[in-house]
C-alpha cells in the first residue's frame, strides 16, 4: 500500500515535471534520482523535458534539495518539495535568501526517509548489492547474505517525530495528502541523554564526534549553512582549530549547531550525508526542543513570524539570572 | 577580607573566570564595588565589551576550550541598554547557547549570567561570590583537554 | 619469493610475535566502521573486513601530524624534533590501499625537495598485505594497474584459503620478516596452485573500465568541456571524496601555540574541494567556484599524474563512490570522458 503510494507520487512527479517544462513554466526541474549504489540518492537537474523519467521519489531521498536553491540564480525553477525541502525553502525567503516568485514548489508528502547509516551498522562492513523497500519491511541483498529488516526501525529519527509531511506552503501538491493539525510535540526521545550526567553526556557526544574526519558534508548539506565564509574557515584571525582533534570537532559541532538554532528545519541532511554515520539528529532534535519551549518557535512554517533569533521580548525567559538571594 | 577569600588563599585550587562586563552598567558597578571597598573574591578577569550584545558565543565556548573554569556575563537591566535592546539579543542568545552546552554535557553552574547596573556595587559583589561558589561546585575545567 | 602458511586460529600468535618488534597496526571494527588502528590486544583485529572507512594512508599520514615542536627560550627558539620513528608493520592492508602507499612514496620523493617524515616512515613500515576475496561491486583496481592480489606494492601479501591464511613474500624486507616468524609453517604445496586459480578467478570478475590507460591525453581537449558542469552541479563541496581517498595527499600546515610559549608546527589533511584551498594571501582565489574544484580532483589524478609521474593517481578502490553523499560516481565521469573525447574527435 505504501509502496503503491510512493510509486504513485513518483509517476506523477514525473508527468508533472515534463509539463512545467513544456508549458515553459520552470527552466529547471530540481528533484531526486537514482544514486549510483543501492539504498543512495542523488539530486537531478532537469532543463529537457524528455528526460523528466530521470526523477525518482522512494524512501532514499534524503537530502535537502534547498540547498541547491542559490540567492543570485534568476532562473524559473520548480523543486521537488518534501515537508521539510518546502519548511527550508520558506524559512530561507523569511532570510530573505531566496525569490519566491522564482520558486515553483511541487509538494509532494513524505512519510519518512531511511537512515542508512543505522542500516550499515546492521549489515556491518559487507557490501549492499540490492536493496528493496517493500511495505514495511527493507530487503537487503549481499553477496552471500540476504536480510530483511523492518522498515519502522529503520526510518530518520526526525521523521518519526516530523509533523510536516508536506510542505507549509506549496505551488502543486502531489498525492492526496492533506496538511495534518500538528500533533503535541513532547520530545521524549531526547530524555535517554537528557538524563545522563554531564560527564555521561559529554563522553558520549565526544565518542560519537570522535569519527568526524572535518569533510564538512554536514555543513555543505544543511540548506542554512550559506555564509559566504564560514566561521571555521576564518582565518583572519583564526577562531578555532581545524584538525580533528576531539575537542576542536567538538567546538566545530556545537558552533555550527548554535548557529542553525531556530532555523534548521529538522530533516536531517546533515546526518544523512556524513560519511562516518555520525548521528548529529539528536542535537537538531535539541535545537528544535530549545526553540520550541523558549520561544514556542517552529522555523519555516510561516512566512510572517520571525525567527527568534532575529527578534525579542522585554520578558523573554530569564530563569537562568543570577539572582540576589 | 571576607571568610570567603580567606578560604580562596587557604584552598589549592583557585578557579579562574572569565567576566565580560558591559561598559555602561555592569563594568561601572564593577567599578562602583572597588571604590565602595565591597570584597568579593579575586576569582575573575574581567573583559569589558561596548555591551552585551557584542558578546560573540564564540567568546564564551573559546574561553571554556582554552581552560577558564567559568563564565560570567553581566549587562544592563531589561529596558536600561545604553543600545536599546542589546541586552535582550544577549538574552536569547545566551539562553539557546546555555541549553545547548548543557545537552552537550557542560556543566551549567559554568555558566553564569546575570544584570548589574552602574548603582549596584553591592549586588556586583553578590554576583561574583555565587558565581565562584557555582564554579568551585563543578571543579576544574576539563571539558576540552586540548593541549595545544 | 618464500611461501609461508598459518592457521586462521593463530594469527592472534603471529600478533604477538610480530608485536615484539613491531608497532602493529589493523583494521578494528567500531560501531560498524572498519579503521586502522594501533592493535594493543590480538584479539581487536578484524581481518574479515570487506575495506576499511578510512584507508590505511591515516597511518602514514596521519590527520594531525606533528612535523616539529618549539618552545621559546631565553635566546631565540628550541625546536624540538620528533621521536625517532618506530618500526611498524601493517597487517591486512588491501592491495589497492598499499598501491596508494606507492603513490605516496613517489609524491613524496619527487623532484629537488623530499619530505624526510614521510619517507623515513616509509622505510620503516612493512606492509603485509591481504588479498581480497570480496571485491566491491564499486571497485575498478584491475582498470587502474592493480588488482586485488596485486603485490607489486606489499612486502608480504596473506591470501585466506580455507581454514589457513597463506603468505607470500614479494619484497626482501619482507622475505626477511616472514622467515623470522616462527609461527608460520612452510605451505602446502598442493594448495598453492588452487589458491593461484582462485586469484586469477576473483581477480577476472572484477568490471573493465575501458580506456583508463589513456585518459591523459583524452583529458587534455577537455578542460573546457560542458561536461563539467553537469558533475559539478549537485556536488555538495564537501571533502568526503579526497578525505577518504589512498591516494590524495594535500596538506594545510599550521603552528598552535600553547600559553607558556611552546608549541608544535602540524600539517592536516586539507583537500582541493574546499574554497579557501586555492585562497592566496593577496584575496586572489582561482578556484572560487565547484567546477574548477570537481575538475581538479578528475584532473590531478588522471592527468597530472600520468604526466609528471606516469602513473595513475587512482587505485580503483572505490570508496568515492560509496562515501559520496549526492551519489556521484567516478565512474561515471570516465564515461563522459570518453563520450565527450570521441566527440570532440568526431
Amino acid at each position: 500500500m505504501v509502496r503503491k503510494i510512493i510509486d504513485d507520487i513518483e509517476k506523477s512527479i514525473r508527468e508533472t515535471a515534463k509539463k512545467l517544462l513544456e508549458e515553459g513554466k520552470v527552466d529547471l526541474i530540481i528533484g531526486y534520482t537514482k544514486g549510483s549504489i543501492p539504498l543512495r540518492s542523488g539530486p537531478c537537474f532537469i532543463t529537457d523535458a524528455s528526460k523528466t523519467d530521470m526523477l525518482v521519489w522512494n524512501q532514499s531521498c534524503d537530502l535537502n534539495l534547498a540547498k541547491y536553491l542559490a540567492k543570485n540564480d534568476d532562473r524559473k525553477i520548480g523543486i521537488i518539495s518534501k515537508g521539510c525541502v518546502g519548511r527550508a525553502i520558506v524559512h530561507l525567503i523569511v532570510e530573505k535568501q531566496l525569490n519566491r516568485e522564482n520558486i515553483t514548489i511541487i509538494g509532494i508528502p513524505c512519510e519518512g526517509v531511511l537512515n542508512r547509516a543505522k542500516i550499515m551498522v546492521e549489515i556491518g562492513d559487507k557490501e549492499i548489492i540490492e536493496a528493496d523497500i517493500e511495505d514495511d519491511k527493507i530487503i537487503i541483498k549481499g553477496k552471500d547474505f540476504n536480510k530483511t529488516l523492518p522498515l519502522q526501525d529503520y526510518i530518520n529519527q526526525l521523521c518519526i517525530t516530523c509533523h510536516y509531511k508536506i510542505p507549509p506552503i506549496s505551488d502543486i501538491i502531489l498525492g492526496n495528502k492533506k496538511p495534518e493539525k500538528p500533533l503535541k510535540d513532547d520530545f521524549k526521545d531526547l530524555n535517554e541523554i537528557e538524563s545522563k550526567s554531564s560527564k555521561d553526556k559529554i563522553e558520549y557526544f565526544k565518542k560519537e564526534l570522535n569519527r568526524c574526519i572535518r569533510c564538512y558534508a554536514c555543513r555543505e548539506a544543511c540548506p542554512m549553512c550559506y555564509c559566504t565564509l564560514c566561521f571555521i574557515d576564518q582565518n583572519k584571525p583564526v577562531w578555532f582549530g581545524k584538525t580533528a582533534d576531539i575537542s576542536d570537532n567538538f567546538i566545530f559541532h556545537m558552533i555550527r549547531a548554535f548557529h542553525v538554532a531556530g532555523r534548521c528545519v529538522s530533516c536531517g541532511a546533515c546526518s544523512s550525508v556524513c560519511p562516518m554515520g555520525i548521528d548529529l539528529n539528536f542535537i537538531t532534535r535539541k535545537l528544535e526542543k530549545i526553540v520550541k519551549e523558549r520561544f514556542d518557535f517552529e522555523s519555516g512554517i510561516s512566512l510572517e513570524v520571525l525567527p527568534p533569533m532575529g527578534t525579542h521580548k522585554f520578558d523573554d525567559k530569564q530563569e537562568f539570572m543570577i539572582e540576589e538571594d | 577580607m571576607t571568610d570567603e577569600s580567606k578560604e580562596n588563599l587557604t584552598e589549592e585550587w583557585k578557579p579562574k573566570i572569565i567576566a565580560f562586563l558591559c561598559n555602561w552598567c555592569s563594568y561601572a558597578g564593577a567599578d562602583l564595588a572597588g571604590v565602595s571597598r565591597i570584597q568579593y573574591p579575586p576569582n575573575i578577569r574581567v573583559v569589558r565589551v561596548p555591551c552585551t550584545g557584542r558578546i560573540n558565543p564564540f567568546f564564551i565556548v573559546k574561553s571554556l576550550a582554552y581552560g577558564w573554569d567559568g563564565i560570567l556575563v553581566s549587562g544592563c537591566h531589561p529596558g536600561d541598554c545604553h543600545y536599546i535592546s542589546g541586552n535582550y539579543v544577549a538574552r536569547r542568545r545566551f539562553a539557546i547557547l546555555r541549553d545547548l552546552m548543557i545537552f552537550l554535557g557542560i556543566e551549567p553552574e559554568r555558566l553564569n549570567f546575570t544584570w548589574v547596573s552602574a548603582a549596584e556595587g553591592e549586588r556586583f559583589a553578590k554576583v561574583v561570590r555565587k558565581t565562584v561558589e557555582n564554579v568551585k561546585s563543578v571543579g576544574p575545567n576539563k571539558i576540552f583537554n586540548k593541549e595545544w | 619469493m618464500v611461501q609461508k602458511m598459518i592457521s586462521k586460529e593463530k594469527i592472534s600468535d603471529l600478533i604477538k610475535e610480530l608485536q615484539k618488534e613491531f608497532k602493529v597496526f589493523g583494521p578494528v571494527k567500531e560501531e560498524g566502521v572498519v579503521l586502522f588502528k594501533e592493535i594493543t590486544d590480538a584479539k581487536e583485529i578484524c581481518l574479515d573486513y570487506s575495506n576499511s572507512k578510512i584507508p590505511a594512508k591515516s597511518v602514514l599520514f596521519p590527520m594531525i601530524d606533528t612535523l616539529f615542536s618549539y618552545k621559546k627560550e631565553e635566546k631565540g627558539v628550541k625546536i624540538i624534533e620528533n621521536p625517532p620513528y618506530e618500526k611498524t608493520v601493517i597487517l591486512g592492508i588491501r592491495p589497492c590501499d598499499s598501491m596508494g602507499f606507492s603513490l605516496f612514496k613517489i609524491f613524496f620523493s619527487f623532484g629537488k625537495y623530499k619530505d624526510p617524515l614521510i619517507l623515513n616512515r616509509l622505510e620503516n613500515i612493512t606492509l603485509i598485505g591481504m588479498g581480497c576475496l570480496e571485491p566491491r561491486t564499486t571497485c575498478f583496481c584491475t582498470s587502474v594497474n592493480g588488482g586485488p592480489f596485486n603485490k607489486e606494492s606489499v612486502d608480504v601479501l596473506i591470501t585466506e584459503f580455507k581454514d589457513n591464511y597463506y603468505l607470500e613474500s614479494s619484497t626482501d624486507k619482507g622475505e626477511a620478516l616472514i622467515k623470522k616468524i616462527k609461527s608460520l609453517t612452510d605451505a602446502d604445496k598442493g594448495d598453492l596452485a588452487k589458491i593461484e586459480k582462485l586469484q586469477k578467478d576473483i581477480e577476472s570478475a572484477i568490471p573493465v573500465i575501458k580506456g583508463l590507460d589513456s585518459i591523459h591525453t583524452k583529458l587534455d581537449g577537455l578542460f573546457d568541456n560542458p561536461m563539467w558542469q553537469l558533475d559539478a552541479q549537485g556536488c555538495l563541496g564537501c571533502g568526503a571524496c579526497t578525505y577518504l581517498c589512498p591516494t590524495c595527499h594535500c596538506f594545510d600546515v599550521l603552528d598552535e601555540n600553547k600559553q607558556d610559549g611552546s608549541g608544535r608546527r602540524i600539517r592536516i589533511w586539507d583537500t582541493c574541494q574546499f574554497p579557501l584551498f586555492t585562497l592566496e594571501t593577496s584575496g586572489h582565489n582561482p578556484r572560487t567556484t565547484k567546477l574548477p574544484r570537481v575538475r581538479q580532483r578528475i584532473y590531478h589524478k588522471f592527468n597530472y599524474y600520468p604526466k609528471n609521474y606516469n602513473i595513475i593517481g587512482c587505485v580503483g578502490c572505490g570508496r568515492c563512490i560509496i562515501n559520496c553523499p549526492v551519489g556521484s560516481d567516478i565512474r561515471n565521469i570516465f564515461m563522459s570522458v570518453e563520450n565527450s573525447s570521441s566527440k570532440t574527435e568526431g
